[in-house]
């Protein structure tokens, strides 16, 4: 198999000019550098990544942190990444957290050892010494999901609170009065957040938060019919229903069915994240978008210009991605109008 | 004759500049405006996150043209090659953009900054895809987008503006108070253009925004009183096709102008005559610099209080010769203006001077007359 100095014999050029062309460098004269390409074809060269990344000190490899790969909503979120990743010519790597910090931090010290050129940690339980150990390491990585107020680094988030007083704020538009809510489980910042929402958005409207109202799901499909069960047998039957994610919601549509209870006539149901399958469930769920594949286009585009630049102009931008209701069907809303200009 | 012009702290050949749109969506679309006479190009909308195109997105009736079309279809890495490609052929790129919310405005700011972009226009005030309010109908909001985009880049920013809403120069002071370096007006107005009652459908399957010959006079009135509100300069936009358009636009205050609609019907070669119509006619009149041109139609506009009300009539010039002609006689409907044979007259006693007849009369046989 021919070797770099073969390639460098047969164009003529010195080992480092084919050496500057295969990594793209502007400091080679055009026609040199297509002496060297065709020498390289014509000896089926490919240059050794294992060996480029070590001569570079890059690995081309960023990883992706996230809480479940199971959550589709996640996959949309890889997507948005992994978008940016390949354009840049790197590879993705995906590991779950299961939002267990133990876990996450194994991750990140054998991320380290394979010496990833960043991270992007989405909902991260990571502490502040764990971000200073990445600081020191001098590897890039954008916090996704999460403002931390007091920490000096890239992050795309949200705003879970206004996402849940949305979701519920509309659900008092469509003059419901007992509106119960399905969070997600309450160990989690994300899912406190979201009961936080609903309860402002009651508490704004006048209306009485029955704490019996408000069961913890788990996030999942299962979990939501569960609560959505329990909800739907209590006395009196809540009007409406907010789930704390759209996998919940459709468990919550499931039950209804269980039931005999029509969506949204005889229960109201409002779903959070905006997964694909939100717009085709039977109803169609109306839901809170939470523009996760733009977050991960964004959270890759931070990373990918701090480990360009590693200029300190790279660092420390915080961009806040709004969360946005989309009015479909299950929420018995007759806003046309507001569909169409979802 | 010398057409340049200092704009924003830019130096452009010509105020005359291609906007935001499907004629500059990539380098080599706006590397061909520039060929073809522009001053500068506005980049079609960049964001963060692309959407596939509808089809069809564009329809035309009567004086106007719909679309609902949104934004570009390139993604925000592929921008740096389109705008650097431009500019090596010679293009001044002010690259639109669009966020959802300040910070994110501001990143993607930065990005065409160091791609190149010689200043920014915020792609705000789109009247589709965007919610029924948009992002253009709150000034708070606008400034606080502005705001948070001045701060971040060197580059000078224009803000444009929709004509959607009930106080446009309200909004020209919020992007003014947040630094821009300019308005932009207006943006298309939100439309149906038709429906077809044999299907029962409308043209477009959705609202979109209308452009073209019809929103020019909705274009002038935004820029009078944008310009009679700010100090920063405005940008034309709106319904212009020749070097009249031009002018009038710059008579209520415009610096620069941009078009799109007309270039797409005629092609983008058709600036080159409009460019020379317009030498031509600043050379006809002697007029060195468009600042002596700047605003001079905004010292005529009065308040009502202003206006003298004047004992102006009609008066027939005679003869006409249009016997099938009947528009004056059906435009009064004082029951002023009678024929008989080849004769027109108006009666000074029925006539209010309402102005119509003189402005429908196609062989201007209509002057006025103090009663």
């Amino acid at each position: 198999m021919a070797n770099i100095r073969d390639v460098a014999k047969r164009a003529g050029v010195s080992v480092a000019t084919v050496s500057r062309v295969i990594n793209g460098s502007p400091n080679v004269a055009p026609k040199t550098a297509q002496a060297v390409s065709a020498a390289m074809q014509e000896l089926h060269f490919t240059p050794n990544g294992l060996a480029r990344g070590l001569a570079l000190n890059r690995t081309k490899t960023i990883a992706l942190l996230l809480p479940s790969i199971v959550n589709p909503l996640y996959a949309q979120m890889a997507k948005g990444v992994e978008d940016v990743a390949h354009s840049k010519g790197y590879n993705v790597l995906l590991c779950n957290t299961d939002e267990n910090v133990a876990k996450e931090r194994s991750y990140v010290d054998m991320l380290l050892e394979r010496r990833v050129d960043g991270l992007l940690l989405m909902t991260t339980r990571l502490e502040r010494e764990d971000f200073a150990k990445l600081s020191e390491r001098a590897l890039p990585f954008v916090i996704i999901g999460r403002n931390i107020e007091t920490l000096d680094a890239n992050m795309v988030y949200t705003d879970y609170v206004l996402g849940g007083y949305l979701a519920t704020e509309h659900l008092v538009e469509a003059e419901y009065e007992c509106i119960a809510h399905i969070s997600g489980p309450l160990s989690q910042l994300e899912s406190r957040e979201k009961l936080l929402g609903y309860q402002q958005a009651l508490r704004q409207h006048r209306l009485a938060g029955d704490e019996q109202y408000v069961v913890a799901g788990d996030n999942e499909i299962e979990g939501g019919y569960l609560a959505a069960m329990k909800l739907l047998n209590m006395s009196p039957r809540p009007q409406a229903i907010f789930a704390a994610n759209d996998l919940m919601a459709i468990g919550a549509l499931d039950a209804a069915k269980t039931q005999n209870l029509r969506v949204p006539q005889d229960v109201a149901i409002v779903g959070f994240d905006d997964i694909t399958m939100a717009a085709h469930v039977e109803p169609r769920l109306t839901t809170v978008a939470h523009p996760v594949h733009k977050m991960g286009l964004i959270a890759a585009r931070l990373l990918f210009d701090d480990i360009d630049s590693g200029t300190a102009e790279a660092f420390g931008q915080k961009i806040f991605i709004r969360p946005k209701l989309r009015v479909r069907n299950s929420c018995g809303h007759q806003s046309r109008l507001q569909q169409i200009f979802n | 004759m010398d057409l340049s012009v200092e704009f924003m702290g830019l130096k452009l050949k010509n105020p005359v500049l291609v906007a935001a749109g499907p004629l500059t969506a990539n380098g080599e679309l706006m590397r061909k405006a520039v060929a073809a006479g522009a001053g500068a190009v506005v980049s079609k909308t960049i964001v963060n996150e692309t959407r596939p195109k509808v089809r069809p997105r564009l329809a035309i009736a009567g004086d106007g043209m719909q679309n609902i079309e949104l934004y570009t279809e390139f993604n925000l890495e592929e921008w740096e090659r389109e705008i650097a490609y431009a500019k090596e052929h010679g293009a001044v790129v002010i690259a639109n953009i669009l966020a959802h919310t300040p910070s994110e405005m501001a990143y993607i700011a930065r990005r065409v900054e160091r791609f190149g972009a010689d200043a920014i226009e915020l792609g705000v005030a789109c009247p589709h895809g965007e919610g029924i309010e948009g992002l253009f109908a709150d000034p708070v909001q606008l400034y606080e987008f502005t705001k948070s985009v001045v701060a971040k880049v060197k580059i000078p920013v224009m803000v444009k503006l929709s004509p959607n809403v009930t106080n446009m120069a309200k909004m020209a002071l919020a992007a003014e108070k947040a630094g821009a370096a300019a308005v932009s007006a207006i943006d298309t107005v939100r439309a149906i253009i038709g429906v077809d009652i044999e299907s029962g459908k409308t043209i477009l399957p959705t609202y979109g925004g209308y452009s073209g010959p019809a929103i020019r006079p909705i274009g002038l009135a935004a820029v009078a009183q944008i310009a009679q509100a700010v100090r920063i300069p405005v940008c034309g936009i709106g319904g212009i096709s020749n070097y009249h358009h031009v002018l009038e636009y710059m008579m209520l205050g415009a610096s620069t102008v941009q078009l799109c609609t007309s270039l797409l019907l005629n092609g983008v070669e058709s600036l080159d005559g409009l460019l020379h119509d317009l030498a031509a006619w600043l050379e006809g009149h002697g007029v060195a610099g468009f600042a002596e041109l700047r605003g001079r139609a905004l010292t005529s506009l009065k308040s009502f209080e202003e206006i003298k009300v004047e004992p102006y009539v009609s008066q027939a010039r005679g003869d006409c010769p249009a016997a099938a002609c009947e528009k004056c006689l059906k435009a009064c409907i004082y029951g002023a203006i009678t024929r008989a044979g080849n004769r027109i007259a108006v009666d000074p006693e029925l006539c209010t001077g309402c102005g119509l007849c003189l402005s429908v009369c196609p062989d201007k046989k209509f002057d006025w007359v103090w009663k």
